[in-house]
């Protein structure tokens, strides 16, 4: 397996205030990585520096071996890395087909090819296709899910970044949502998912990485996180431990 | 006889809406997309229509190559104030820095143009304003004629643009969110270029227009832009829709209240309308309510 995508020793700051130091994690081919953690230890920056929204103060981010630490985010989506960013941002007053043709910006000079992907889009989500017409800001939190989620896919990632895809659903569309993102890695897009829902993420990811006050405090497979008994405390709840144990 | 006094009123409101949309568009446009201000807008709709008047009366061109003319100026203006003050100031950090720098160009541009073609009014004649249509007692010139077809040719295309193409879409899509049209892989910097030039040619063009109309002075645009503003905002700030309906509703405001009122009392009229709008609907015309996002 080789590395898709490698942050090294990130320091990301908003203005003054520092928020991670020395974040290294990678992501290879095919690979679901989950970056888990409570709220504000960073996940979602360190989401936004690998999309290019967030210069980093120091450190270096890495496609393939190439240096993108300085490149702007659209011209780290023509390379591949798609972000779906948190609280979904559908362009509300867009219709839904319009949301997913921008999603292919890319490949605007071939419309023919956008209107088949759209198709490929609606046929993995149904719902998408009745609402067509529909103002992407009139559908409900989950239908906005599966639209910037498709969106994203418009771009043909080669790596899928997720923040919180889970926030604010119903736990059966949750359901559907990570099953959809399994369909998609399947289909060979590498992931890297932020969820505060460590037991969702870490049921869907291949690897780990758990974030602490702005610095990694642990990594390793699923499997090994999650009988880490101090992600078990922090992030699954003792409930969750108790269960198991029977 | 009431009739077609109404209906004269009706053709003259709506020749002189179509000139404050084509002005106000631009304003509105560009607010829409970068929520900013081009105080240098009345300017650059001064020297569209001196550009157009010395293509015509100079080098003797025809009037209607002139309003191309006059575009292709508004829109190396609006090239020329996005790489001289958008783009540099846009990173600076504070959303008033253009704005004060527009009212700079603005100054800078009155005073050039002050300077070069002096105080006195030019009289801008095209073969158009003489002809004369006559239609059930009503009358309207050729002049008025083109305006009107010129002006919804316009709109029709910037709608059409805005509506059909991927760049417009990508455009309205920077207007709603900026930093997520970046992650779909489209450049926000070349759009909001994109949005400035398409203004600023609204601009220059309407200047054409407008000359024959006005008194052709440094200070022509000024006297437009007041009322654009106005109307940008009875339309509600960045509403295209708004403000088309709120330009041709000042246009006939201002022809009514020539025939049953006083021409004096025209800026009354309209800024009493903005106040009422701006106490009672302060989102214009046509608001466009945001969705909860849940």
């Amino acid at each position: 397996m080789s590395v898709l995508l490698a942050a090294e020793n990130l320091e990301l700051a908003y203005g003054e205030l520092s928020v991670c130091r020395g974040i290294s994690l990678e992501v290879n081919d095919g690979e679901i990585v989950a970056l888990i953690g409570a709220n504000g230890a960073g996940k979602s920056t360190t989401l936004r520096a690998i999309a290019g929204l967030l210069t980093p103060r120091g450190g270096a981010i890495r496609l393939r071996g190439e240096d993108i630490t300085r490149l702007p985010s659209h011209e780290r989506t023509m390379r591949g890395i798609a972000l779906v960013p948190e609280g979904r941002r559908a362009f509300p007053f867009l219709t839904v087909r319009e949301n997913l043709e921008l999603g292919g910006f890319k490949n605007r000079g071939d419309g023919a090819k956008v209107k088949r992907m759209i198709e490929g889009i609606f046929d993995m989500f149904p719902r998408l296709r009745e609402r067509a017409s529909q103002n992407a800001g009139t559908l409900s939190g989950g239908e906005q899910q599966m639209l910037v989620l498709g969106r994203a896919m418009m771009s043909e990632p080669t790596l899928l970044c997720l923040d919180e895809p889970s926030l604010g659903l119903a736990p059966l569309v949750v359901r559907d949502i990570f099953r959809t993102i399994r369909t998609i890695n399947e289909g060979g897009t590498a992931v890297l998912l932020v969820e505060q829902n460590a037991r969702y993420a870490l049921d869907t990811a291949h690897r780990g990485y758990v974030l602490q006050t702005g610095s990694i405090l642990l990594t390793g497979t699923s499997a090994e996180l999650g009988k880490d008994p101090r992600v078990h405390e922090a992030y699954l709840g003792r409930a969750a431990t108790r269960a198991e144990a029977q | 006889m009431t009739a077609t006094i109404v209906a004269q009123q009706i053709i003259n409101g709506v020749v002189l809406g179509s000139l404050y949309v084509l002005v106000a568009l631009g304003l509105t446009l560009i607010y829409g997309v970068l929520v900013q201000i081009n105080f240098a807008h009345a300017d650059f709709v001064t020297l569209g229509a001196f550009a157009a008047y010395f293509f015509m009366h100079l080098l003797g061109g025809s009037y209607l190559a002139s309003i191309a003319v006059a575009l292709l100026v508004g829109a190396l203006l609006g090239v020329a104030i996005n790489l001289a003050i958008f783009a540099p100031l846009r990173h600076k950090g504070s959303e008033l820095l253009p704005l004060i720098a527009t009212i700079g160009v603005s100054t800078m541009m009155q005073n050039a143009m002050l300077a070069v073609f002096g105080p006195v009014p030019y009289a801008f004649e095209t073969p158009y304003s003489q002809r004369v249509f006559r239609v059930a007692g009503t009358f309207f010139t050729e002049q008025s004629v083109i305006i009107v077809l010129v002006s919804i040719a316009t709109i029709a295309l910037l709608y059409a643009f805005m509506k059909f193409t991927f760049l417009g879409k990508a455009l309205r899509a920077v207007a709603q969110d900026r930093e997520t049209a970046g992650l779909m892989g489209i450049n926000p910097n070349y759009l909001i270029m994109l949005t400035i030039v398409l203004s600023s040619a609204l601009a220059g063009m309407a200047g054409a227009m407008l000359a024959p109309v006005l008194v052709l002075t440094p200070f022509a645009g000024t006297s437009v832009i007041v009322k654009a503003f106005a109307i940008v905002i009875i339309g509600g700030f960045g509403n295209v829709e708004g403000t088309i309906l709120a330009g041709l509703l000042v246009g006939l405001i201002e022809s009514f209240t020539t025939q049953y009122l006083d021409p004096g009392l025209i800026d009354i009229v309209v800024f009493g309308l903005l106040l009422l709008m701006l106490v009672f609907r302060p989102t214009g015309l046509i608001s466009e309510r945001r969705e909860e996002n849940v």
